[in-house]
């Protein structure tokens, strides 16, 4: 055990990084989340200033999709940095139900232009902010009741400081704090199975949040689907997320453990399901064929989610906790 | 019923007093709360100080979900999961199981029960099995007979908490339950209440939720003030944006208490565990599956929301308040957030229990 950071620490001073003999979750923090975080930091500040330069919707698309697509690679880490102060909540408002989103976003469209200047912009509506408030403006489904350049560079604007808090707060503190657990003094993490847990967690909640949220909504009922509540349909980006929600998942499982064979298959069968799915949308699920096509996809990840309890929890030696997993 | 309940209660006391010695809970170390757990493949139930220090570790025949805590004897009654056949009258120097409780047939308990203030009555929630109509079920306590029932004006009770002037509120969480497993039977159709009852049983008010909000189950319940907080679970879609936090005032409306937008989903949704400490002003919420508690000041605005996987227990202790977490960490908390106290081997189920 004690070996373990010495040999990562050397093995990342090699072009070998890649193919890791010994994953723990170091190799977690240093492959997976800090480089993603970092990306995600990036992609918005290269839209946000893009977006300064020249807002027309059509020319900030590929700079959107970008940073969409960075998102996807972080959005399954729902603890520290980017659980503070509601940040993933702001970050991307989907499921949405109650429509509060696109309403609180024309309340900022037809309102105070104060409303959207640095000062006041971070206290508006999480629901009308981020990816999902920028995706209305960029890809509206009916005419902006406004001029949407000033809401669209205050919402980049606040994408970008988001992720940059996110990302600075891993560099500068909540690293060190995952990466010393068990040390005296450390009281968010007391042992090093703690982290574990937390990151195991995280994948059993993202492919729970892609079968339950981002299939299960669309795919409503056999006699009632429910097609437009996909997600990101405006964009195109239905599938595409799922997809790389399960990439970035994968990923994560390889840092953390070499040794998950039957999980790895299953992500694998996943992927290869999503990626011949010719649905972007998810359309599909109004037809009895397409349905069947968006419902097997949903089983491989159902499948997916019993063999990652199966296999790679006892792998890394962790479950969902006591309480979390049977509540009263 | 006044004549037989006598004659049971002078019965009982007079055999108990006669064979069974009274031990006081400043004889097994004065806990400041209760708590059950998993310790390898083992239930047990701890006593606990207000240090977090184990004091007593009894064994539990199954995993326990809350217990009561007798006023002044050295008794805890450990109450079963639900759907609950039974429930253990434990005393807490010896570890013998004083009493088996058993709900009569076609009940179940539901997993919370309180003691009267001077602890000659125990008052159980639970419920008719088919159907989950809910009953507060009275013993005595002196050889633990069951004497009475009363209907507590709802659907699937679960905690009870008595008022300092001896009336009691239950939280009828309004969810139908399979009497064989925990399937949840009426979901689209629930109606939690809170009902508050005389010390007679008689029912003196009752409010529900508006009927947008008819599917956030009201659960767990902590004195505060002349009323209590409320923990609710919610049953609906989990991207709607509800409040877990309530406050009612019999005689009032209940008040929600959302937190700000930036904190809806923090929680999941879902209230596992509510304590308040009146000296401090603060109302501490858990929720174990998102990991977090929120801490509120006693007007139920939203203060901060801190991070601990599989945090689920809380009580107050004086100024301050606990917190246990199924890693079989011991907390305090407050303003200045989180402060671990100790960490045992077994894992802290849902709830911690203070001793009055």
């Amino acid at each position: 055990m004690l070996l373990r950071p010495i040999l990562l620490s050397l093995c990342c001073a090699l072009p070998i990084c890649a193919t890791p003999a010994l994953a723990d979750f170091e190799q977690t923090v240093s492959d997976h989340i800090l480089p993603g975080y970092a990306d995600f930091a990036a992609a918005t500040q290269a839209l946000s200033d893009e977006a300064a330069q020249n807002c027309k919707a059509e020319g900030l698309k590929p700079g959107f999709n970008a940073a969409y697509d960075a998102w996807l690679g972080v959005q399954h880490l729902r603890f520290g940095p980017a659980e503070a102060d509601g940040h993933s909540v702001a970050i991307a408002f989907w499921p949405d139900p109650k429509g509060s989103g696109a309403k609180a976003q024309r309340g900022l469209l037809l309102g105070d232009p104060l409303q959207l200047t640095p000062a006041h912009f971070p206290d508006q509506s999480v629901a009308a902010r981020g990816l999902t408030g920028l995706e209305r403006l960029l890809y509206p489904a009916e005419p902006l009741p406004a001029d949407p350049c000033d809401l669209i560079r205050a919402t980049t604007l606040d994408l970008a400081r988001i992720a940059h808090q996110i990302n600075e707060a891993w560099l500068n503190g909540y690293a060190k704090t995952v990466l010393t657990a068990g040390a005296a003094g450390n009281t968010t993490y007391q042992t090093r199975p703690e982290v574990r847990q937390v990151m195991f967690t995280q994948i059993v909640a993202g492919l729970e949040f892609d079968k339950d949220q981002r299939l299960a909504r669309p795919l409503g009922t056999f006699d009632k689907p429910r097609p437009e509540r996909a997600e990101a349909v405006a964009s195109g980006r239905s599938l595409r997320n799922v997809l790389l929600s399960l990439q970035a998942l994968r990923a994560m499982v390889v840092t953390l453990t070499p040794d998950a064979p039957q999980t790895l298959a299953g992500f694998d069968r996943a992927i290869t399901q999503a990626k011949s799915l010719n649905d972007p949308v998810f359309a599909g699920v109004a037809t009895p064929g397409g349905r069947l096509k968006v419902e097997i996809l949903q089983q491989a990840i159902a499948a997916l989610d019993i063999t990652v309890l199966a296999e790679l929890g006892p792998e890394l030696d962790v479950g969902i906790g006591f309480n979390a997993a049977d509540g009263d | 019923m006044a004549t037989r309940r006598a004659f049971l209660a002078g019965l009982a006391s007079g055999l108990s007093a006669a064979s069974l010695p009274r031990v006081s809970w400043a004889e097994v170390g004065s806990p400041a709360f209760l708590a059950a757990g998993k310790l390898g493949d083992d239930f047990v139930l701890h006593g606990l100080s207000a240090a977090g220090d184990s004091l007593f570790e009894i064994g539990l025949p199954a995993r326990g979900h809350a217990a009561a805590a007798h006023p002044s004897q050295a008794l805890a009654v450990a109450f079963a999961r639900r759907p609950g056949t039974f429930a253990l009258v434990l005393d807490c120097l010896t570890g013998v199981t004083r009493h088996r409780l058993t709900p009569p047939e076609g009940r179940q308990f539901n997993g919370h029960g309180a003691f009267s203030m001077d602890g000659s009555l125990l008052m159980t929630s639970e419920v008719v099995a088919e159907g989950s109509a809910g009953r507060i079920g009275l013993w005595e306590t002196a050889a633990f007979t069951r004497i009475a029932e009363w209907d507590s004006h709802g659907i699937g009770p679960h905690d009870i908490r008595r008022l300092a002037d001896g009336r009691i509120v239950v939280a009828n969480g309004g969810i139908e339950t399979d009497p064989g497993d925990r399937t949840k039977l009426n979901v689209d159709v629930m109606r939690p209440n809170l009902s508050l009852l005389s010390p007679e049983g008689a029912l003196l008010d009752q409010v529900e939720l508006e009927d947008a909000l008819h599917q956030n189950s009201i659960r767990h319940l902590a004195l505060l003030g002349d009323g209590v907080a409320f923990a609710m679970q919610w049953e609906g879609d989990p991207f709607e944006p509800v409040a877990q936090l309530g406050l009612w005032v019999p005689g009032a409306a209940p008040v929600l208490c959302p937190p700000p937008d930036d904190q809806a989903y923090a929680m999941k949704g879902y209230a596992g565990s509510i304590a308040v400490s009146s000296a401090s002003d603060l109302i501490a919420l858990t929720s174990a599956p998102a990991g977090v508690v929120m801490l509120f000041n006693g007007a139920g605005q939203w203060l901060a929301t801190d991070q601990r996987a599989d945090v689920s227990g809380a009580a107050a202790v004086g100024d301050d308040l606990r917190l246990t977490d199924g890693q079989g960490g011991v907390w305090g908390y407050g303003h200045a957030g989180l402060m671990p106290l100790s960490r045992n081997a077994t894992l802290w189920d849902n709830h911690l229990i203070a001793l009055a």
